[in-house]
């Protein structure tokens, strides 16, 4: 009981945690027994219970912020990943391969990094402005999360202007970077700011313009509503009856994120860094992931609007009929009695030595150790594989999120080998194509739309 | 010890700092010495002052330009030299003769093989000393292979400055394997010190020549490969065709030479105008374009990558048994007199002039870099475009700074 007698400067460190923490435990573990000893404690989680029932709303959309926003840094690892491997591939370079299996902790690092670097604040710069720019360039971004449909029933708030939010938050990411570009004290920053400002409005319109056709087509702006009119075979997405709109949106997004070809806010080789110059440390930072959960929104938004969301390409169950095939995915253990004890026991092991086995016999040069890890780990991918396929029959959150993700990263892949591919269109020569092409060809996608569904879906027309 | 001072703004007069006098304190700005410098200072309404350089990611070393920009467009410019400065010329004399040749080699330091020959060919012709066959044609062969090493980094740097990033590591992919050669041959990958009075440092060897036949295999096959992601790319075109375009007139105004030249569709290559070394006896064209533009000097480099090719296939074919050195003292003593070489560097006229007074050093040395020259068209090709395009129109002339402070 030394510890307890010994005064607060002598104690170690770890005794500075400890301490205080068994404190908490001591009154915490009173204060239960107060509470439930005297009823004060049910009818206080009671009465706290009903509050949240009835703003479930609020408290829906605080929990989703959350969620969003934890999700959106792992999301903006994967991304910056995925563009540092693929772009090397372009490129004809191994890519990021020391920090981690294949350099798959890489980002990760970079991100720590970031973390770790000085939060340096220049002189003359105008600071509450400079401070204030990555967080508003950030939840700009975060934000328009919220209302695209993951899958069926995962998504954070169900609007039915949830396409009129989407871009009214996302326009405000170029609040942020003029913020930063005006408040930086430097040229190099307030042209980046300027270009960001006058390239990202010029290519709003033909973005907007892109999606009423799809619109007008779905008859609602509820993302959720949107995906749902896409259901059935690939052939019935939007990408078919919108193929313009889709190339309009598409460029444009390019565009929206401030990506190759269209990245002139952040043209390294002309304007340094553009709005980011005299960012260091975590503001940066959240430059860097804006940029990165941009990118996967718009891909998201794409998914959503244009190539069936979370919708299957294709149905299965017709396929599975032609061949009188059956796939029950009810498990029901105990059917298997006493077998289930010898799956669950000498399953395992079997298949692990099933797997290394051969590897252990073919590869001359490895320890039957190493195999055996080898072998550990290729069991464990295929009782992945099982369980996600028992997932994916079972619960169609679960087929609509891979679904949807899958899409979503091949058109972020997209976006990656295009950076890798193209060089960089000159100021004039964006905001010439956005207002002589763009807006004309998105005006023409409307007008033939429009007058499609007039014509196509006219109760007086033979075909109807 | 502090006191107050005012400090005038060089981007609006009206807006007077108030700054505490420190040591730190901004360096007030000097009385304009020169008409031209007054004339570039004076800022009008809406104009403002953008320093690029010499600490900017795309400025090819250590150049300074100051840009007077209106919005994004160029009004006027003020280049800065001389933070690269050595003085090489007056060190060069300092030395003997073969001194002179390892201080040469960082003038053009992507293509240290045709600053280095400056010395040692000034030298030759004032001891008027013939170099073995076989010596000339592996000096040929080396200047060849840096030519194209350095025309395949002319390629990438000019789609970077453009923000394309995959060409420039394309032409790293040559260049690396040019330059692995070449190290092959000299020992050294970038400041070869190769070339000596008389000759060569070394003949040819299994592992250049294995990396040669190696390379030469495929060379063409695959540069063509590569010239399809810029050539028809529609923005790579839409950036680089009509911008910078330098005319005739303009190029003999400002003494130009080298690609720059050629692009403008005058057929001038020392390599036939004043021929040396053996090069009359190759067969070989002279590439040119009418249009003058970054895309005609694009197109004009790859061009003569396509020439270096063929050349090096002759060389290889026609290579003479013999020494490479020529009978020559170690301590030379070159006889007095004054001597003029010129040769055809990947960048231009690479000329030099040099006096000797009898003893073993140099009188004295002056070098033409043909960068220099090429670097004045840059001044009158900017003003009027776009912030963005002065980086193209920058990459597509190719200076080295190493040449133009010396």
């Amino acid at each position: 009981m030394s510890i307890i007698t010994r005064p607060w400067g002598r104690l170690t460190l770890a005794g500075k945690v400890v301490v205080p923490l068994v404190a908490l435990l001591v009154l915490l573990t009173v204060l239960l027994l107060v509470g439930f000893a005297s009823g004060a404690l049910p009818l206080l989680l009671g009465l706290a219970g009903q509050a949240v029932g009835d703003n479930i709303d609020v408290v829906r959309f605080a929990g989703a912020a959350t969620v969003l926003l934890l999700f959106t840094v792992p999301t903006a690892f994967v991304i910056i990943l995925m563009e540092m491997k693929l772009i090397a591939f372009v490129n004809l370079r191994l890519g990021p391969n020391r920090q981690g299996p294949w350099g798959i902790l890489s980002s990760t690092l970079h991100g720590f990094k970031v973390l770790a670097k000085e939060d340096f604040t220049p002189t003359g710069v105008d600071v509450p402005v400079f401070t204030l720019a990555p967080v508003v360039t950030y939840l700009g971004a975060v934000m328009t999360i919220m209302v695209i449909p993951f899958a069926p029933g995962l998504f954070g708030l169900d609007m039915n202007i949830a396409l009129l939010y989407f871009f009214a938050v996302a326009g405000l990411g170029v609040i942020g970077l003029m913020m930063a570009g005006w408040s930086s004290f430097n040229k190099y920053s307030l042209l980046g700011g300027l270009r960001a400002a006058a390239g990202i409005i010029s290519y709003e319109i033909p973005l907007i313009l892109a999606v009423v056709g799809v619109v007008m087509l779905a008859g609602t702006m509820s993302l959720n509503q949107i995906v749902a009119s896409q259901a059935g075979s690939f052939l019935d997405w939007y990408a078919f009856q919108q193929p313009l709109g889709l190339i309009i949106f598409f460029i444009a997004a390019a565009a929206e994120t401030g990506r190759t070809p269209f990245d002139l806010n952040e043209a390294d080789s002309e304007i340094v860094a553009g709005f980011a110059t005299e960012y260091s440390g975590m503001r940066f930072g959240f430059f860097f992931f804006a940029e990165y959960v941009n990118l996967f929104i718009m891909s998201a938004l794409t998914t959503t609007l244009f190539l069936g969301g979370w919708n299957a390409p294709l149905d299965a169950q017709p396929l599975l009929d032609l061949f009188n095939v059956t796939v029950s995915t009810a498990l029901d253990p105990g059917a298997l009695g006493m077998g289930l004890l010898f799956l669950v026991a000498l399953g395992p092991p079997l298949l692990i030595l099933l797997f290394t086995l051969p590897i252990w016999m073919l590869k001359s040069d490895w320890s039957f150790l190493k195999s055996l890890v080898v072998g550990f780990l290729l069991f464990n991918l295929l009782v992945m594989m099982l369980v996600g396929t028992w997932a994916y029959m079972t619960f169609p959150f679960v087929a609509g999120l891979f679904w949807f993700l899958a899409k979503t990263f091949t058109l972020v892949a997209l976006f990656v080998i295009m950076r890798g591919t193209l060089p960089r269109v000159r100021m004039d020569q964006l905001m010439g194509f956005a207002w002589k092409w763009l807006i004309s060809a998105a005006l023409l996608n409307l007008l033939v739309t429009a007058a499609a569904i007039v014509v196509l879906r006219d109760p007086s027309m033979p075909w109807n | 010890m502090t006191t107050e001072q005012t400090i005038r703004s060089l981007d609006d007069p009206d807006l007077f700092v108030e700054t505490p006098g420190t040591i730190y304190d901004a360096i007030p700005p000097l009385p304009p010495r020169t008409e031209r410098e007054a004339e570039f200072y004076a800022m009008r309404d809406g104009e403002m002052l953008i320093n690029l350089g010499p600490q900017h990611p795309s400025t090819h070393g250590v150049l300074r330009v100051v840009l007077k920009i209106d919005g994004e467009r160029v009004v006027d410019l003020d280049p800065v030299l001389g933070y690269l400065h050595r003085g090489v010329e007056k060190i060069c004399e300092n030395g003997d003769w073969h001194h002179a040749i390892s201080n040469c080699d960082p003038l053009e330091y992507i293509a240290a093989m045709f600053s280095e020959a400056m010395p040692v060919m000034v030298a030759e012709k004032l001891l008027d000393l013939e170099v073995p066959r076989r010596a000339e044609y592996i000096r040929v062969l080396a200047w060849e292979l840096n030519r194209i090493s350095s025309h395949a980094l002319f390629v990438g740097w000019l789609a970077l400055d453009l923000g394309g990033l995959t060409p420039v590591l394309y032409g790293f992919i040559e260049r690396d394997e040019i330059v692995e050669m070449l190290a092959a041959l000299t020992g050294q990958r970038l400041l070869f010190n190769y070339l000596r009075i008389g000759g060569v440092n070394g003949d040819l060897n299994h592992d250049f020549l294995s990396r040669l036949g190696d390379w030469m295999g495929n060379a063409l096959k695959r540069i063509e490969d590569q010239q399809k992601l810029l050539n028809s790319n529609e923005i790579f075109v839409a950036r680089t065709r009509g911008l910078g375009v330098v005319d005739r007139d303009m190029a003999r105004r400002t003494l130009l030479s080298g690609p720059v030249l050629r692009a403008t569709g005058i057929p001038y290559d020392v390599r036939r105008a004043h021929p040396y070394s053996v090069y009359p006896e190759l067969e070989f064209t002279i590439p040119t374009r009418e249009e003058g533009d970054s895309y005609a000097r694009y197109l004009l480099h790859l061009d003569e990558i396509k020439q270096s090719i063929h050349i090096i296939d002759q060389v290889l074919h026609r290579m003479p048994d013999g020494p490479v050195m020529a009978k020559v003292p170690r301590l030379m003593r070159i006889p007095p007199g004054r001597a003029y070489v010129s040769i055809e560097s990947p960048r231009g006229q690479y000329s030099a002039y040099g006096m000797s007074d009898g003893s073993d050093q140099p009188f004295r040395l002056r070098i033409h870099d043909p960068s220099f020259f090429n670097l004045q068209a840059v001044g009158l090709l900017m003003p009027g475009n776009l912030v963005a395009d002065t980086m193209a129109i920058m990459a597509s002339v190719d200076p080295i700074m190493g040449g133009i402070d010396k």
